[in-house]
């Protein structure tokens, strides 16, 4: 016992440590917060960077980087409509609408309290519970991951907004676009026209930016002449009331973003927008409307995205399967640092494991500080006047375009989805269910057509597999009543029981 | 006559212009085929601060991802051949003319230096009910379909030890897709899948932790890393002549390099695969040591895509003959 907390306080007693993650942590939000830079790139670069250093200043400042960088997203999310990350999409949907009505110094409080909340959830479930949760999470079939992503699809009922019509379209076409390339199961080229270009796919970070950033600086060209929003900054650091209130809601977020987080193969945003189509459900009446700037839908993938981040370590430290791509490349650096992440690190390396635990909370601390300083200077940007800040998101959506691969290619694909997306805004249609659909596309695919050969391409197999299955089964069921639950049949039979 | 003196010292200036400029004048570019945190990724990054030490200059490091490396190899090729942008890449470009995949491969580059190479290792999870390769044919043949095999889609580690095996049995198993041996191997862990082909270096630490078992070592010789893993030739002497056979990392520039410059690169790299820390790193995670240049790295190449075109065009998995791209029988 006291030799863990030996190790996990290493971070927190050693200068240099503490400076390292520090300085990570802040560099992480900077490096969130602009689109296109993303945390993948910023720790695989930093694999080069840290060659010749100890083990552990390089993880110190890797996980410093992880940390801040999925919470940062969030920043732009809210004060510009560009959601720095994929994980911060949801969070876009009721910030950018709070910011708007001036209450952007309020949003970011919101969102940085509740991030470091669903951190220290993450980081408490890895400490205590690591092997079982890994256990769990390992036994995820593929027609599991399938359900999933069925269920993933089904909130496109959230984000459709007024026509959920519209909404199914959108979301159908953003499946179409994450099919584009080659086929990675099979090595078939779908819809490339021979173009060794298209055969990568078109970049869904691209696909993003284009359709936040540059539709909604198309938008804004529209009222030229209004002022930019006045903010009123009166609390930023929410009450205590206010963050018992929403207790109940961060607590079933943060475990939803815990095992979507610990699943290899899904990470912080469909953890994000899966917690965000719960709050929806959950909250019978809130203060403001979903979409139109509530709170519950920044606290619930707020706290979703960053109990994902203890919750991709689960596997990785347990297991040496990674729980997304960050911790992918973590791996690899261990490996470089003469580390064996597998099975056998908790057991010859414990200290290892409580020293990442250590640098996690030191960074989720950080996170907090450095989240709710210099907020009155980052809510300047929203009134600032549109003739400064449509060039402001021009500018960023295309440094951040180009970033995401270094290529001319992605930002021609983000400036065309950028003209799409302000066309299909003007006539009504939402932009969340497209790139629900880029990112579940992949996901569905590919375990739909595992799970159908695994069983022989034989549906009456598959259905058994499903209903023999808890897991499968509780999947199953889960996808039945939420699809119900949007059918007038069911309000149907809601009316008849309250009355 | 003047023109002609001109037209002299002009030549002469262009020829010994490469000379003049020390090489690496500015910052080279380095293209890794694949995503971060990957083997081929890990390798290149351990390998590369130790190269850039011997060269004197700097190696900026990114990842071009997509279409198995085609994008990456592809836009070097049609960069400029003056050294300034290398290549780190795996095996998979020599298989892109058979699988439809692009016109260019490594034919159109210079190797620098051929680092390593991988065993591959057959393994099954925990609980399979066998535990020899012998013991799995005989389970296959019993059960037909019944065993589930993880693949990575054709042209892969794991559909060329397959067409190894259909090669000398065939075997009628469920080959379930999965995007690279990663994923697949997890997969293995849950249960979803029974074997999977894989490179030893990403199974070693599972099989070590005992979330997987071994089957066989797909090679000629015991591994160090792993020395009680049986090899597939003491149980089946008949693989003896596919073997040895393994995926591998290569620095590659582009043809029409100056020899120079593929002097010093060579050199660097050569330097560079001797640390002490990176040969530490290799064997850990099971790969064999290469360190080849020059005629030696283009004989290895040319030798392994005739056997493993020849292989997946046997097998039926090409979508063109490797005879077409004179590709000779092995």
């Amino acid at each position: 016992m006291i030799e863990i907390l030996q190790n996990v306080l290493i971070p927190f007693l050693d200068l240099k440590l503490l400076s390292l993650v520090a300085l990570g942590t802040f560099s992480g939000i900077y490096i969130g917060a602009i689109p296109g830079l993303s945390v993948t790139m910023a720790v695989s670069i930093l694999i080069s960077f840290t060659f010749s250093w100890d083990v552990y200043p390089a993880i110190s400042l890797m996980i410093g980087i992880y940390m801040g960088g999925v919470y940062g997203g969030s920043r732009t999310a809210i004060l510009l409509n560009i959601p720095g990350a994929p994980s911060a999409i949801a969070t876009a949907l009721d910030g950018f609408p709070m910011a708007q009505r001036g209450e952007a110094g309020e949003a970011i409080g919101i969102t940085t309290v509740m991030s470091f909340f669903g951190g220290l959830i993450g980081i408490t479930v890895l400490a205590l519970a690591a092997p079982s949760v890994s256990a769990f999470a390992i036994k995820f079939q593929p027609r599991d991951y399938m359900l999933l992503a069925v269920l993933g699809i089904l909130l496109v009922g959230s984000l459709s907004g007024d026509s959920l019509v519209k909404g199914i379209f959108a979301g159908a076409m953003g499946l179409m676009i994450g099919s584009i390339g080659l086929d990675p199961l099979t090595m078939d080229q779908r819809f490339t026209f021979g173009s060794t270009a298209m055969m990568g796919g078109i970049s869904f970070i691209a696909v993003m930016i284009g359709m936040f950033g540059v539709s909604e600086a198309l938008i804004q060209l529209h009222s030229m002449k209004t002022p930019g929003v006045k903010q009123v900054i009166n609390r930023i650091v929410p009450s205590f009331g206010t963050i018992r209130k929403y207790l109940p809601l961060s607590l079933q977020s943060s475990a939803i973003g815990v095992i979507i987080g610990a699943l290899p193969g899904t990470g912080g945003d469909i953890a994000a927008l899966m917690a965000y189509d719960h709050a929806r459900r959950v909250t019978k009446d809130p203060e403001v409307p979903f979409g139109q700037g509530a709170r519950e839908g920044l606290v619930a993938p707020e706290t979703a995205n960053n109990a994902a981040v203890g919750g991709a370590f689960i596997p990785m430290m347990t297991l040496g399967i990674p729980g997304d791509s960050v911790t992918a490349i973590m791996i690899g650096a261990l490996f470089i640092h003469g580390l064996h992440p597998g099975p056998m690190l908790m057991v010859e390396q414990p200290h290892m494991f409580w020293f990442i635990v250590g640098c996690l909370m030191l960074a989720n601390i950080f996170m907090l500080i450095f989240g709710l300083t210099g907020i009155k200077l980052f809510v300047k940007v929203v009134e600032m006047p549109r003739t400064v800040l449509i060039p402001l998101i021009l500018l960023l959506s295309i440094v951040g375009a180009y970033a995401v691969n270094n290529s001319l290619t992605d930002v021609y694909w983000m400036l065309g989805f950028g003209v799409l997306g302000y066309f299909m805004r003007l006539y009504g249609f939402s932009l969340g269910p497209v790139i629900l659909g880029v990112i579940l596309s992949r996901l569905l695919d590919d375990n739909w057509r595992r799970a159908i050969i695994s069983d022989q391409e034989s549906l009456p197999r598959l259905l058994h597999g499903i209903v023999t299955s808890p897991l499968s089964l509780t999947l199953f069921l889960a996808v039945i009543v939420i699809f119900l639950s949007k059918t007038p049949l069911w309000s149907m039979l809601m009316r008849k029981k309250t009355s | 006559m003047i023109r002609k003196l001109l037209g002299a010292t002009l030549a002469l200036g262009l020829t010994t212009l490469p000379a003049l400029a020390e090489y690496p004048e500015k910052e080279i570019q380095g293209i890794i085929q694949w995503g971060a945190g990957g083997s081929t990724d890990t390798v290149m990054r351990a390998v590369t601060p130790h190269a850039e030490k011997a060269l004197g200059g700097s190696i900026v490091m990114q990842n071009v991802t997509g279409g198995v490396g085609a994008i990456a190899l592809n836009q070097v090729v049609n960069g400029d051949a003056d050294g300034y942008q290398i290549l780190f890449g795996a095996e998979n470009p020599l298989l892109y003319k058979v699988m439809g995949l692009g016109d260019k491969d490594y034919n159109d580059f210079t190797p620098i230096n051929v680092l390593a190479r991988g065993v591959p290792i057959l393994v099954a999870r925990p609980d399979a009910p066998f535990n020899t390769y012998p013991e799995m044919i005989a389970y296959i043949n019993a059960h037909p379909r019944d065993v589930k095999f993880g693949s990575t889609g054709p042209g892969g580690l794991p559909s060329v030890v397959t067409a190894m095996i259909n090669q000398k049995t065939p075997i009628d198993v469920t080959f379930v897709p999965y995007d690279g041996d990663g994923p697949a191997l997890t997969a293995l862990q849950g249960g979803a899948i029974d074997v999977m082909p894989a490179v030893l270096g990403a199974a070693i630490e599972g099989i070590k932790g005992g979330t997987m078992k071994t089957i066989a070592l797909f090679d000629v010789e015991a591994s160090e890393a792993l020395p009680e893993a049986p090899t597939i030739v003491s149980t089946n002497p008949e693989f003896g002549a596919l073997l040895p056979w393994g995926p591998f990392f290569g620095v590659f520039v582009k043809k029409g390099t100056p020899d120079d410059v593929v002097a010093k690169l060579t050199a660097a790299y050569g330097e560079g695969a001797k640390a002490d820390d990176f040969k530490a790193l290799m064997d850990g995670r099971g790969f064999k040591m290469m360190n080849i240049s020059g005629a030696e790295a283009q004989a290895f190449l040319a030798k392994w895509q005739s056997t493993t075109a020849w292989l997946v065009q046997d097998a039926g998995l090409t979508k063109a003959s490797p005879a077409d791209f004179g590709i000779p029988k092995p």
